[in-house]
């Protein structure tokens, strides 16, 4: 794989993807924010990415469904799923149906940099997830 | 790799399985070995701490204080072990505190009834009803213990992920079982599981700090925020709130510390009787 990862982020809040994309994009992603799983969804038949990154609770279209849809399409791309409802099951079903990670919210950006940063080790293709500005503040993103 | 837990009726049992589950895993068996370290740690007697994992307070053994003590001093050390990943580990009720995380596998082996009581009657045979009440007599004690030590029947099956009985599966199986287990995606550690383990261990190394001074804490960890819960009469709250905070933040992980004092009703009616 060469050039920057390609990453969907999907979370039906608008702050998360504010706030992670350019989290994302410091360490060298080319990042797609949706907010609506099908839109989401559409996109991800017409583009193969690198890593998907959703939330699990969603209206109409859960990340589970989300996560399925990906590993069918492409079972090569890591998805990392996002969660403020986490819970035992549901982490443990997410993992059975293939997932890469699961984080519970909130997390900082840091946070989510570094599983991507394990993800991208896992396509083979290390990146570094400290390239951070030192400027970035490292509270908790708002992302509940 | 997932960490194992595993418990059992019979502990000679427990141990020969373990020990084998970790050869074939590659991983460290993690027993009561570690009790002296904990013991030799805290000042106490070793003795008490494996009386605290087998009885449960009474007047004449250990006091509820004591019993809760060294059952934090154990589940402090069994939770430091269980961080450090590729562990099998027994022998330390970490079944009944270590829930909730998804790559902790907990199993329970049920012996060969038959043979256990044997074991529990010094090698003796005895009757099918005299077998059969003395089994009845220790699945209550074990029940009565767990629940007034961590609140979990440790009999209800629906604390484990797996339980194998030993009456139809050999052990040579039951390891195989296990191993195999470990590999399901399911139990594979994540982001999320690894940091409410080390949630839990925090937690616990904080009540740890706190026992001696106030024995009704209970603490729950957040990353680098700890909530400290615990009763204090209305005048006490103050200071108790300071000297919490004072301790708890001695830690270097912990950022924050939120105390929650609940009206102690016991003591402030007994006060004021007086």
């Amino acid at each position: 794989m060469a050039g920057k990862l390609e990453i969907l982020l999907l979370d039906d809040e608008p702050i998360v993807g504010k706030r992670l994309k350019p989290a994302l994009a410091k360490i060298g992603c080319n990042v797609e924010v949706f907010e609506d799983p099908r839109q989401a969804l559409d996109r991800i038949h017409q583009k193969t990415f690198d890593i998907v990154v959703t939330d699990i609770r969603m209206e109409e279209i859960d990340g589970l469904e989300i996560l399925e849809h990906v590993i069918r399409k492409s079972p090569r791309t890591k998805v990392v799923m996002i969660t403020g409802y986490a819970m035992m099951a549901v982490a443990r079903e997410a993992m059975e149906k293939g997932a890469f990670d699961f984080i519970s919210k909130p997390f900082t950006p840091d946070d989510l940099r570094k599983v991507i940063a394990k993800a991208a080790q896992a396509l083979g293709s290390p990146i570094d997830s400290e390239t951070a500005t030192p400027e970035e503040p490292s509270e908790p993103a708002e992302t509940r | 790799m997932p960490v194992v837990t595993l418990s059992s009726d019979s502990h000679p049992l427990c141990r020969e399985i373990a020990v084998r589950t970790a050869t074939a895993l590659g991983y460290d068996c993690v027993d009561r070995e570690i009790l002296k370290a904990v013991a030799e740690r805290h000042g106490v007697p070793e003795t008490d701490l494996h009386k605290a994992l087998e009885e449960s307070p009474s007047p004449f053994g250990i006091s509820s204080k004591n019993h809760a003590r060294y059952l934090a001093y154990i589940e402090e050390a069994a939770l430091a072990v269980l961080l450090k990943d590729n562990v099998v580990c027994r022998g330390l009720a970490a079944h009944l505190y270590v829930r909730g995380i998804s790559h902790v596998l907990k199993i329970r082996i049920l012996a060969d009834p038959q043979k256990l009581a044997g074991e529990i009657s010094s090698g003796r045979t005895p009757s099918f009803e005299k077998a059969s009440a003395l089994l009845k007599r220790r699945e209550r004690f074990r029940r009565r213990w767990s629940l007034a030590a961590y609140r979990v029947d440790e009999t209800d099956p629906s604390v484990y992920d797996m339980v194998i009985s030993l009456t139809r599966i050999d052990p040579d199986e039951a390891v195989k079982t296990i191993v195999e287990t470990t590999g399901y995606r399911k139990f594979k550690p994540m982001t999320y599981s690894l940091k409410c383990l080390k949630d839990k261990a925090l937690a616990g190394r904080v009540r740890v700090a706190l026992m001696d001074r106030f024995p009704d804490v209970t603490v729950q960890a957040d990353g680098s925020s700890v909530v400290v819960q615990t009763k204090a009469l209305e005048r006490e709250k103050q200071k108790r709130t300071e000297a919490i905070k004072k301790l708890a933040g001695e830690f270097p992980e912990v950022a924050a510390v939120e105390v929650q004092i609940l009206p102690d009703i016991f003591r402030k009616a007994a006060e004021s009787f007086r």
